[in-house]
């Protein structure tokens, strides 16, 4: 068996510049299908950016980036076609402000998948029971919670039917009482099997739910162990200095 | 004279040239609307060449007085064979100033959206002409109803240029020249039109007023 038919993304030798600055330093990284991989590391190491030079939302200066074992085109209508492979979600929810939550989640299905409008929208409507917020439909994104936006996010990226989604930190925007609807709907997916890179600073979803955890901090992965060995045991000095900060005694 | 003579005398007269100044101001703000857009897809496009040609077209019609640019059409265009009637004169003029203002009210629309948006949507595989055909336009349109109204009401009145050709019939502007030579109109004849172009631009207002409560984007 080819183990490399399982490997969805692949990061070769990923390097990037913001100017001066060297904001990722020589990533590799694979995610094979079904897994959940969990990006941790303080603000400003980097792992944003990783998560967004996915799917070329940044550029990168130098490496490669293979989506299910095809290089990532820079730009046109290829690079258009395998962004739909890949699902993303935001930080700050980014939904259309002008269409309502039920157009949202057709939107990309009907315009780039060429689906009827019909199954689009009842499909949409699976969708958006799945993540409960299916009697919102008809509304627009501002008269939704936070939390309810998200999950709205959530359910626009699997109208794609993605080979795997992104998790952009997609609880820090959202007030505390909020950050467990969200992260349920993450755990059900996880459990469905769905393949998931997920920035985030709840530690909690990466004890319980990743699969493999990686440690960022300036630009670089310092570590990448399973979550039970990395909280129990990590190996770097300053691993141990950023689980001490984040960690609830 | 008093008004009521005038209006006696020159009543059909004025009832043309409004007429006339409406026709200019419907023609000249369509096609000023979408020539606007099209100008404003190309400074946005990642096409630089596009780009450029988007931005000296701003730069050149938004800088350009209209008696200057009427000039131009009605004395220069025929060194090139280029004969237009008065009326397209004037028409060429009124729709390619207010097409500069119109695009950048439109930029400023454009800024209001947020611009996760264009991520999500590069994000879900849309294509550039996609993301402007279903979020740039249908949001920045709907973000500058207001400015847009004022672009009609400043392009109705920019088409009393035609009070500087011998257009026939003329326009508000041009009759009150016209019953001033035929007749001592004095003031009056001015104030005439002048209510006439505000009831006008009062209407326009009352218009844009109402589809910009009607499309207005809760955010």
């Amino acid at each position: 068996m080819d183990h490399k038919a399982d490997v969805i993304i692949e990061l070769k030798q990923v390097n990037k510049f913001f100017g001066e600055h060297h904001v990722l330093k020589d990533i590799n990284l694979s995610v094979k299908k079904g897994e959940v991989v969990v990006i941790i590391g303080p603000s400003g190491s980097g792992k944003s950016t990783l998560c967004r030079t996915i799917n070329r939302l940044e550029t990168i200066d130098g490496g490669e980036i293979l989506i299910d074992g095809e290089e990532m085109p820079s730009e046109g209508k290829k690079l258009a076609e395998m962004r739909a492979k890949v699902g993303m979600v935001f930080q700050s929810f980014n939904l259309l402000a002008h269409r309502t939550i039920l157009d949202n989640v057709t939107l990309a299905p009907i315009d780039v998948l060429h689906k009827p409008k019909k199954e689009a929208q009842a499909e949409a409507m699976q969708l958006l029971k799945r993540v409960g917020v299916d009697s919102q439909a008809a509304k627009v994104p501002a008269q939704l919670s936070g939390g309810q936006q998200q999950r709205v996010a959530i359910a626009r990226a699997l109208a794609m039917h993605p080979e795997v989604i992104l998790f952009d930190e997609p609880t820090s925007a959202l007030d505390p009482e909020m950050i467990n609807e969200v992260l349920d709907v993450m755990t059900s997916l996880a459990k469905d099997g769905m393949t998931m890179l997920v920035v985030t600073h709840e530690m909690n979803f990466a004890r319980r739910v990743a699969n493999r955890v990686i440690f960022m901090e300036d630009g670089a992965i310092l570590e990448e162990n399973t979550p039970e060995a990395f909280f129990a045991n990590p190996k770097t000095e300053r691993a141990k200095a950023f689980l001490e900060t984040v960690t609830v005694h | 004279m008093s008004a009521e003579e005038l209006l006696n005398q020159y009543g059909n007269e004025y009832v043309q040239a409004l007429f006339t100044t409406w026709k200019l101001t419907a023609i000249s703000f369509s096609a000023a609307f979408v020539i606007g857009i099209i100008v404003t897809v190309m400074r946005v496009s990642p096409i630089k060449p596009l780009n450029a040609a988007g931005e000296f077209y701003i730069q050149v019609f938004r800088n350009i007085s209209g008696t200057a640019l009427l000039m131009l059409v009605v004395y220069a265009l025929p060194y090139i064979n280029v004969v237009l009637s008065y009326f397209s004169c004037v028409l060429v003029v009124t729709i390619l100033i207010p097409s500069a203002f119109c695009s950048e009210y439109i930029m400023s629309g454009m800024n209001t959206i947020g611009r996760g948006q264009f991520e999500a949507a590069r994000a879900l595989g849309l294509t550039f002409m996609q993301i402007i055909y279903r979020i740039v336009l249908p949001q920045s349109l709907r973000a500058s109803v207001l400015p847009l109204t004022n672009l009609a009401v400043s392009t109705m009145l920019t088409t009393a240029l035609a009070s500087q050709v011998p257009m026939k019939p003329t326009d508000l502007t041009g009759i009150v020249s016209y019953i001033n030579t035929h007749a001592v109109g004095g003031v009056t004849a001015f104030v005439i039109s002048a209510m006439m172009y505000l009831a006008t631009a009062l209407f326009i207002g009352w218009v844009g007023n109402r589809i910009d409560q009607k499309v207005r984007i809760l955010r």
